[in-house]
């Protein structure tokens, strides 16, 4: 109770300085009120009007900020094998090195199996590259597209923080769980609408279904074995997805070696798309 | 009957080869991600072709005059391309070699073996903004897929394997790139300096020239422009520049264009005269790149070919080789064949020889839901004389490290036109490649 009183004074605060409003960090003064009488005010009213207490009401945006978070460091580097599983139990497996620098550089490479090693992709916000070392220059691909068979595309390849590319439009307490209903910021998002469950206590997501514009599931992800990574990085070690338009396939996300990283942002260019790997 | 052993062939790698995978158990063990300071790899390739001849046809009666293959010919075709690369410290030491045999009606060949390191150079990168490349390295510029008007320091693609590697030029080049906030995101310089002397770079065009090219890359507004320049005399100075953008999640637009000062060309009448023609060439493209829901993929290009021949000009230079064939059969005298040959090397004979091309590739990753599966059709049009080529093929990467490819090229033109007068009416091939 009373951490939910100091995160709606925060919140005040946060309008406040937004709105213009004069304040320092002890108190607001906004036409003479004191803070703590705009706050019995505002809860008296929110009681009184919707017969719920205000302070219960969850920022969306932030908590998908803090999911972002908790998922990945906002610079990384990270390793991925990403294995895709056919009805008959018959795996192919993809090993990958990615690294990311603030909200939308994103940039990674194949190293395995033989006949995709050496293939680099790069984002920059909705752009997105291909380096094939035989074609010998980058192409443009889209973000629907995918450098690799299976159910995994691009964006789930090359994601950058959910609350960069979506909007939370709804969010919901469910049991144990958050549930957010997100829609994406532009047209060019790979998917119009995702519906997040998260870990109401790791704030960390449990199951998303990506969505498109009409609402026709297109997969969804699960996410499964917290891990300890190292450097305070605690999150799912492993992302499995269906999808109802691969009856019966799977593909799987196993993470490793997650790391916090800085990198010039000369790495995230075309030019320097063949030499990714000496990034390792 | 040999296309259906074709087809018989490909069925069973890929059914074969499902089940010599279907055990594997996937792990994630950390020594697969350890990084060694050297890497070794590679492909090898086996590639049986079945050519039906045109026996009318004016670039069969040039080859094959003096002999009778029959209607068909078979080409069996293997590869070996070899890479590795050495890093310490900033430097990095990179080869790849490629190996080509082939057996056809001719007997056993293999490629020259001064051409058989594609690439081998030695890089050094003091930091990720600047690179230094001395060595054989190719160098591809340019945004279009199957036709690339500026790409000036590297070999002309085939639009029909536009994804195959290349051999490169050695050359010295420096890489440095920068980047920004606000609408120019990124801007990099490649200075290119390219010799030609003997033994270096002498196919490249005159000898004892010292070349010099260049290419600004900027990433402004979300769209990939490239400038670029050569001069320095062993090919007349041109400037060119390309873009590309991504107007949608699913759309690409891109284009190129290249001005050529002083291209040269050698042109045959219909009664062996030749002449060589100078002028400036303006060459361009147009094209799209367009991903439906269904992920189907259609590739289109327009391309502009500024140094190509005229329709008229194609014509009459079949018609010459048609009359040293005549020739040829009633006397036995085969020189205007050979004249014929002589300009047919780089000028009539080099790839898209004509002025005015589309090009069309529709793909379908993997219908039915069969994963890895991709059937394909491209076909590559000649505008000015309304012949073309059509390419069926199905290709499947299911089984790990194994590429199989089936793929079929009919030609359709009437005389006098440039896939008419192609030595074959079709091609069918095989391409099985294991990568290592």
């Amino acid at each position: 109770m009373r951490g939910e009183i100091q995160h709606l004074i925060l919140r005040i605060r946060f309008l406040a300085a937004k709105s213009g409003g004069v304040y320092n960090t002890k108190k607001i003064h906004l036409r003479g009120l004191d803070m703590r009488n705009i706050l019995r005010i505002l809860l008296v009213l929110s009681v009184l009007i919707t017969g719920v207490p205000a302070y219960a009401a969850i920022d969306g945006t932030q908590l998908l900020k803090q999911i972002d978070r908790n998922l990945n460091p906002e610079s990384y580097e990270m390793y991925r094998k990403l294995i895709n599983v056919e009805p008959n139990g018959r795996k192919m497996e993809y090993t990958f090195f990615s690294v990311k620098k603030g909200l939308d550089k994103l940039a990674g490479v194949f190293l395995a199996p033989a006949s995709d090693k050496g293939r680099s992709t790069l984002r920059l916000g909705d752009n997105m590259w291909l380096y094939i070392p035989n074609v010998g220059k980058p192409i443009r691909i889209t973000s629907l597209q995918s450098v690799i068979g299976g159910v995994f595309n691009n964006a789930d390849i090359l994601s950058l923080d959910y609350a960069a590319e979506y909007n939370v439009e709804k969010v919901e307490e469910k049991g144990n769980e958050y549930f957010l209903q997100l829609k994406a910021k532009t047209k060019m998002v790979a998917y119009d609408r995702l519906n997040l469950w998260a870990d109401k206590n790791k704030k960390l997501p449990v199951k998303i279904e990506c969505l498109t514009e009409a609402g026709m599931l297109i997969k969804t992800l699960y996410f499964k074995e917290i891990k300890d990574f190292g450097g305070g990085i605690v999150r799912p070690s492993v992302i499995e997805t269906d999808s109802p338009l691969y009856k019966g396939y799977k593909s799987i996300m196993i993470f490793a070696k997650i790391k916090q990283r800085d990198f010039k942002d000369e790495v995230f260019t075309l030019t320097f798309m063949p030499n990714i790997e000496s990034l390792r | 009957m040999k296309i259906a052993f074709l087809f018989f062939l490909t069925w069973a790698i890929i059914f074969l080869g499902s089940f010599a995978f279907a055990e594997e158990e996937y792990k994630f063990d950390l020594s697969e991600i350890e990084k060694k300071p050297y890497h070794f790899g590679g492909y090898v390739e086996l590639r049986p072709v079945l050519f039906g001849l045109d026996r009318d046809a004016s670039l069969y009666k040039l080859k094959l005059f003096n002999r009778d293959e029959g209607k068909t010919i078979e080409e069996y075709n293997g590869k070996l391309q070899l890479e590795g690369s050495f890093e310490k410290g900033i430097a990095r030491l990179f080869v790849r070699t490629n190996f080509d045999l082939k057996y056809s009606y001719l007997g056993w060949e293999h490629n020259d073996p001064q051409r058989m390191i594609y690439e081998g150079y030695l890089s050094l990168k003091p930091s990720p903004s600047l690179t230094f490349k001395l060595g054989k390295q190719t160098l591809l510029w340019g945004k279009g897929y199957a036709f690339n008007p500026v790409a000036f320091v590297s070999r002309p693609k085939d639009p029909d394997d536009p994804e195959l590697a290349l051999e490169g030029y050695i050359t010295a080049s420096v890489d440095y790139i920068k980047s920004f906030q606000g609408p120019l995101k990124t801007a990099s310089i490649t200075p290119v300096i390219f010799p030609v002397y003997k033994d270096v770079n002498d196919d490249f065009g005159t000898v004892n020239r010292l070349n010099f090219a260049g290419k600004l890359y900027l990433l402004l507004y979300d769209t990939d422009i490239d400038l670029m320049a050569m001069t320095g005399g062993s090919r007349t100075s041109r400037v060119g520049m390309d873009f590309s953008k991504n107007i949608t999640t699913n759309l690409e637009v891109h284009g190129e264009f290249a001005f050529i000062n002083n291209q040269r060309k050698k042109v045959i009448d219909s009664q062996g005269n030749i002449s060589e023609a100078k002028f400036d060439a303006k060459s361009y493209l147009l094209g799209i790149r367009y991903l439906t829901a269904s992920d189907t993929t259609f590739i289109f290009e327009y391309y502009r070919n500024g140094t190509g021949f005229s329709h008229l000009e194609i014509k009459d230079y079949f018609t010459f080789i048609d009359k040293g064939y005549d020739l040829f059969l009633s006397k036995g005298n085969d020189s205007l064949l050979k004249k014929a040959a002589s300009v047919t090397e780089g000028n009539y004979g080099r790839i898209n020889p004509s002025k005015d091309y589309l090009y069309l590739r529709i793909s379908q990753k993997e219908p039915f839901n069969i994963l890895y599966f991709t059937p394909a059709i491209t076909t590559i049009m000649n505008l000015n004389d309304r012949s073309l080529s059509i390419s069926p093929e199905l290709l499947y990467t299911g089984i790990k490290n194994l590429e199989i490819r089936l793929k079929a090229i009919g030609l359709l033109g009437g005389r006098g036109t440039e896939f008419g007068e192609k030595q074959n009416d079709y091609r069918i091939e095989l391409r099985v490649r294991y990568y290592f």
